[in-house]
């Protein structure tokens, strides 16, 4: 494809994720409030939250690696995004699949990890250390699932996954194929968005919101896209592997949605486990169905 | 009753313009957005300093629900916008408050719930106690009762919020335009060699805000106690003072 | 006299130059610049590396009992050989000027360090120019003892550690030794010909003997599990840049002579034939298996540590599974990852050792649980070990990602999902471990003492941001340097990875030209929005968030020791000794027996040497 076009699509993948991100944050805070019986905040609030971050007059930095930090944090999850094949926009996902896609995505929690290490706060290292914990506890099982569909679809590139799923209609989806690895998907989902019960590293009423505690203005601006872009990427992942992708938005639309919807849901009905038992589940259950439903799928 | 009609509901105090100097490139251009997204999206500190802390969770739960409104408690002075002093202040809580709102970014807001921060409300015989808040830092809105419901909380949020989009709550300016008055107050208070981690005329020097009533006696008291505190900045190979037991 | 002879020469002269002058300010100079040179007889050769030339001879031959020595390069050899004279280079470099001044004005003997260091390179090229399997050996002798040499130095601790090395060296040679001379028994000789045309008929169970015998040999070098004990603690006490060597490269000889002999002369698919009997496992399993223990047990014995060159030291000897477990796969991808891991490690491991030595250089300590906030103080330094732990961990955009990317495909290629996790669990542990390293000396708030630490001088920087220009350029553009290990896959005769500049041609492969470009565009939009946001000042570290207390610099408000409790109180537990234990039992059974020998030698042994004697006689005489 020429190159004026791939750099356009390049442009608008990040955007479009920016923006489908924005209203996930809005519906988690939605499905949030309705659990909790109360009412929620407005259609527009995660807009206001970011225009408000971003217009701080005063925020405090504490060196160039704070500063660095959060722009390879931001910077890096755009560069991701353009792996991330979507419909209509393929991207560079061509380039490079799905392992390389998994390893891009460590980039921005290093950026982040590096800025924080900076604001010399315990409570920001001890987030770090335990976000790293929580990264080697779903990355086993991510891992697993990553390599039944790379052997079930024959490849790793996202796109041609996509383009398989659609060609051959809803009983080649992924689903349907590795059922156990979708169900192992879906119980390391809310670990990999880091949600309740696997949000161990924010836990604000034991160390102080961990990463964020010294992120003021702009700097907590960053983090909030970051947010934006982790739900975003979590949803597209699970539906490309396992929900046939999408070959028009208003079909892809619902099923990102409905994706985090359902770690969300859960999420706000639990509290937070400890560390160890984070590591303890993730390498017990989603392990175990992932290495039974590897072995159903290879034979 | 006759006192009582004298007093103002809303006092207007002038404020020193120093907004010559805007960082924010899209400042003038969106300045009424902007004031619209920070009042709808006010980030509160979950830190209740007295009594009527208690007011505080029947406002954030599920019959009142300030998220409505957009505001959300967070943990840090970093992270926040508004913060609440509900209640008594003690002398050692000052000390903190103090340090507290030095922490947060600006703009800000102060919210004096409960009459004890208007003008020492049951405690006004107290010697443990500071009387009047605004002394201290510079409040934005008091909400008086002991302890005011949650609907007279939101109510006075509301009121913040309506003062946040006209742009008539920017007192977080006269503390770095008035800082040697509120620093006098707080030596009065705390003795002289009062000081904070946080460097507040430097701050006033970087963003612009500094007027003659910046600097003053009571500053001059305060650069004699203090520990210079400047940034950790990047030494390259520059030489420096051996201190005992470095290079071994 | 052919490009081989310059090379071997000007080492030569370097070694003798090293002992006469190493102890002047100018004399580790003269070597680095001697250093260079031998770079540059190497890049005479350079059609080795691009597949232009085939092998480049010596002149030098010997006859020994009818059996013709003789030494030369091939593809292979010059890899290895690009690597170690790099690696020579920028450790002396690095150790000449500040460094060795103070190394020897604390006692250190500067002349036998350079002297040491240059005797390694010069055995190394001698091993890599190995044409038989008698030089072979002899190669592999002398690296052994140059190694001991190198490590031993420091005395004290060092010596110890090195004397633990040269008991599992002896095993490893006579081990063999033993495979050699069993070869030669079955081939009659011991050309790499010969044994080529003979490996596909030769028995199954002499075939076994053979290839337990001389992987044990090779991987008592290489460090891999179950040898894996005495590596760490002997290169983390080796006086400074020499860690940084010997960490680069000095257990990769024992992966060269493993593909020499076993992968080109015997071959893979002759392993894959060789079952283990009541299993489904062939001999290529069991070395898999064995690359894949090796990372992950050292790997997460390296995140215990709170030494920090010790922390490194450990991750060398995991690394070496990855380099193993992609040559064993033997697909086109997994060789050409395992061999690029040799080159991106070496180049990272010096960068990261140099930095950890300059840190020890400015603050006296390299104690995890001691340091601190040292980002502002050098930020180059800081700089030199971000890179490397970017590229020790495996992410974009350095070289390390590009070579475990090739290994994990490889594995999936290969069908093979517990290998794969067991690669991905030793990624993983590094992650944790290496951000623990930068976060405990550089992150964090800086102690008292140290506010008046400089930068590390010159002569550490320099070759530090060099090597961090190498990792990077090889990491935007892998076909550098994947040019080079498609000329050794051809020379070996294994199947050769298509691939372009910047990255791997096969269908869903990777083109990190495009990635690393995407990402650094991120990063420019990544500031771009960053600037969006108004002015920020910085401040100081004690005006810091401490739930209202006011911080003073008395006040220790920093995270570093025990720095995953959670995952420690999980996996604490696991760590079970186990390899000590069994390393202390064959010591005392050892022991034991020698003491026993030594009761028959010497208490029994008249009356013994009599009574054998005359048994003999009396036989001799009657039969």
């Amino acid at each position: 494809m020429p190159f004026s076009e791939l750099l356009v699509e390049l442009l608008l993948m990040p955007i479009l994720a920016f923006v489908i991100g924005l209203v996930m944050v809005l519906m988690m805070r939605r499905i949030g409030a309705r659990i909790q019986r109360r009412v929620g905040p407005p259609v527009l609030q995660p807009i206001y939250d970011i225009i408000k971050l971003y217009s701080k007059e005063t925020q405090i930095s504490h060196g160039l690696m704070h500063e660095i930090g959060i722009i390879m944090a931001v910077g890096g999850y755009i560069a991701a995004e353009t792996l991330l094949p979507v419909p209509g926009l393929d991207g560079l996902a061509d380039k490079g699949g799905a392992v390389t896609l998994a390893y891009m995505l460590m980039i921005p929690a290093l950026g982040m990890a590096l800025g924080v290490g900076q604001c010399a706060n315990p409570n920001g290292s001890i987030g770090i250390s335990r976000a790293l914990t929580a990264m080697l506890a779903y990355d086993i099982p991510f891992i697993l699932v990553i390599f039944g569909a790379s052997y079930v679809y024959g490849t790793t590139n996202l796109a041609e996954m996509i383009s398989i799923q659609q060609q051959q209609g809803v009983s080649s989806w992924g689903i349907v194929q590795m059922p156990i690895l979708a169900i192992t998907a879906l119980l390391i989902l809310p670990a990999i968005m880091g949600k309740h019960p696997f949000e161990i590293y924010v836990a604000p009423s034991e160390i102080a919101t961990g990463p964020m505690v010294e992120m003021s203005g702009k700097f907590m601006g960053g983090l909030f896209v970051m947010q934006c872009f982790q739900l975003y990427t979590a949803g597209v992942i699970f539906t490309t592997l396992f929900l046939g992708g999408g070959v028009y938005w208003i079909t892809f639309l619902p099923k990102i949605f409905l994706v985090v919807a359902i770690p969300m849901s859960v999420a706000y009905l639990f509290p937070r486990y400890r560390t160890e038992d984070v590591l303890r589940l993730m390498w017990k259950w989603p392990m175990l169905l992932g290495l039974i439903g590897l072995a159903v799928v290879m034979k | 009753m006759n006192e009582l009609d004298k007093i103002p509901v809303r006092q207007e105090i002038s404020v020193a313009d120093g907004s010559a100097k805007r960082s924010n490139p899209l400042a003038n251009v969106f300045d009424e957005l902007v004031r619209f997204c920070q009042s709808r999206s006010m980030f509160m500190l979950h830190y209740c300093t007295g009594c009527g802390a208690i007011e505080l969770p029947p406002a954030m739960t599920s019959r009142f629900d300030m998220e409505r409104l957009g505001i959300q408690p967070m943990v840090t002075p970093r992270q926040a916008d508004i913060l609440l002093i509900t209640g008594y202040v003690s002398v050692k809580t000052l000390k903190r408050i103090i340090l507290t709102y030095e922490q947060m970014p600006s703009p800000k807001y102060v919210i004096g719930i409960c009459s004890c921060t208007v003008n020492g409300g049951m405690y006004w015989q107290s010697y443990a106690t500071a009387k009047v808040l605004r002394e201290y830092i510079p409040v934005d809105i008091y909400i008086a009762g002991c302890m005011p419901r949650p609907e007279a909380v939101i109510s006075g949020l509301r009121d913040l919020m309506g003062d946040i989009r006209s742009g008539r709550a920017d007192n977080w300016k006269r503390y770095f335009q008035n800082y040697d008055y509120y620093l006098g107050n707080q030596q009065k208070l705390f003795g002289e060699d009062w000081q904070t981690p946080t460097d507040i005329i430097a701050e006033a020097e970087h963003y612009g805000l500094m007027t003659d009533q910046t600097l003053g006696e009571h500053t001059a008291l305060l650069q004699k106690h203090q520990q210079p505190l400047e940034a950790l900045e990047f030494s390259l190979g520059e030489k420096r003072e051996k201190i005992q037991g470095e290079n071994r | 006299m052919t490009a081989l002879d310059h090379l071997l020469l000007i080492s030569a002269i370097t070694v003798v130059i090293a002992l006469l002058a190493g102890n002047r300010s100018f004399g580790g100079w003269l070597v680095t610049i001697l250093y260079a040179l031998q770079g540059a007889a190497l890049l005479m050769m350079s059609g080795l590396g691009y597949s232009t030339l085939e092998v480049v001879q010596s002149s030098f031959r010997i006859v020994v009992l009818s059996e013709q020595l003789l030494w030369r390069f091939d593809a292979l050899s010059w890899f290895f050989a690009l690597i170690t004279i790099g690696a020579g280079l920028f450790s002396s470099w690095f150790a000449s000027g500040e460094w060795g001044r103070k190394y020897r004005d604390n006692g250190g003997n500067l002349r036998l360090f350079h002297g040491a260091l240059a005797l390694n390179v010069f055995s190394m090229l001698v091993l890599l120019a190995s044409g038989d399997l008698l030089t072979l050996f002899i190669g592999w002798e002398l690296v052994s003892w140059a190694s001991f040499l190198i490590m031993a130095l420091a005395g004290g601790k060092a010596f110890g550690y090195a004397m633990r090395y040269i008991s599992y060296a002896f095993a490893g040679a006579m081990a063999l030794l033993g495979g050699l001379l069993l070869i030669y028994a079955e081939v009659g000789s011991f050309d790499f010909q010969s044994l080529k045309e003979a490996a596909p008929q030769m028995q199954t169970s002499t075939l076994w003997l053979v290839v337990v015998l001389l992987t044990a040999g090779f991987g008592v070098k290489m460090a891999i599990v179950p040898f894996h004990l005495w590596q760490a603690k002997a290169y983390a006490e080796t006086p400074g840049p020499g860690a940084a060597f010997l960490g680069a490269i000095s257990s990769r000889m024992g992966l060269f002579a493993f593909i020499v002999v076993i992968v080109q002369l015997i071959g893979i698919s002759r392993l894959v034939e060789m079952e283990i009997p009541f299993t489904f496992l062939s001999a290529q399993d069991l070395l898999a298996w064995i690359a894949v223990f090796t990372i992950i047990i050292p790997t997460y014995i390296a995140l215990r540590q709170h030494d920090a060159r010790r922390l490194l030291a450990w991750h060398g000897v995991g690394q070496t599974g990855y380099m193993l477990l992609g040559i064993v796969i033997a697909n086109d991808l997994g060789s050409a990852g395992g061999l690029m891991h040799v080159f991106n490690y070496a180049s990272y491991q010096a960068m990261l050792f140099m930095a950890v030595v300059a840190v020890m250089h400015r603050t006296g300590t390299s104690d995890l649980n001691k340091l601190g906030g040292l980002f502002t103080r050098m930020p180059l330094s800081y700089l030199a070990m971000l890179i490397g732990i970017i590229g020790l961990a495996g992410l974009p955009p350095m070289n390390g990602f590009v070579s475990k990317w090739l290994i994990y495909r490889s594995l999936i290629v290969d069908g093979s999902p517990l290998l794969f996790i067991g690669a991905v669990i030793g990624t993983l542990g590094t992650i944790l471990s290496v951000y623990k390293l930068i976060h405990n000396i550089f992150l964090g708030q800086l102690r008292v003492e140290h506010v008046a630490v400089r930068e590390a001088p010159l002569s550490m920087v320099i070759p530090m941001m060099l090597l961090a220009v190498v990792v990077f350029v090889t990491g935007y553009f892998p076909g550098l340097v994947l040019d080079w290990t498609s000329a050794v896959q051809a020379s070996i005769g294994i199947p050769v990875l298509a691939h372009h500049l910047g990255g791997v041609s096969i269908s869903g492969g990777l083109d990190m030209i495009w990635i690393v470009s995407v990402l650094l565009v991120g990063f420019g939009f990544g500031t771009l929005v960053f600037f969006l946001g108004g002015r920020s000042k910085r401040v100081h570290q004690l005006d810091n968030y401490a739930g209202g207390h006011f911080l003073t610099a008395e006040t220790r408000y920093h995270y570093s020791d025990n720095f995953y409790p959670g995952l420690m109180h999980l996996i604490g537990p696991w760590y079970r000794n186990s390899f000590e234990w069994l390393e202390r039992g064959v010591i005392s059974a050892v022991d034991t027996f020698s003491t026993a020998m030594q009761g028959l030698y010497r208490n029994a042994h008249p009356s013994y040497l009599l009574l054998a004697a005359v048994v003999f006689a009396l036989s001799w005489v009657i039969v």
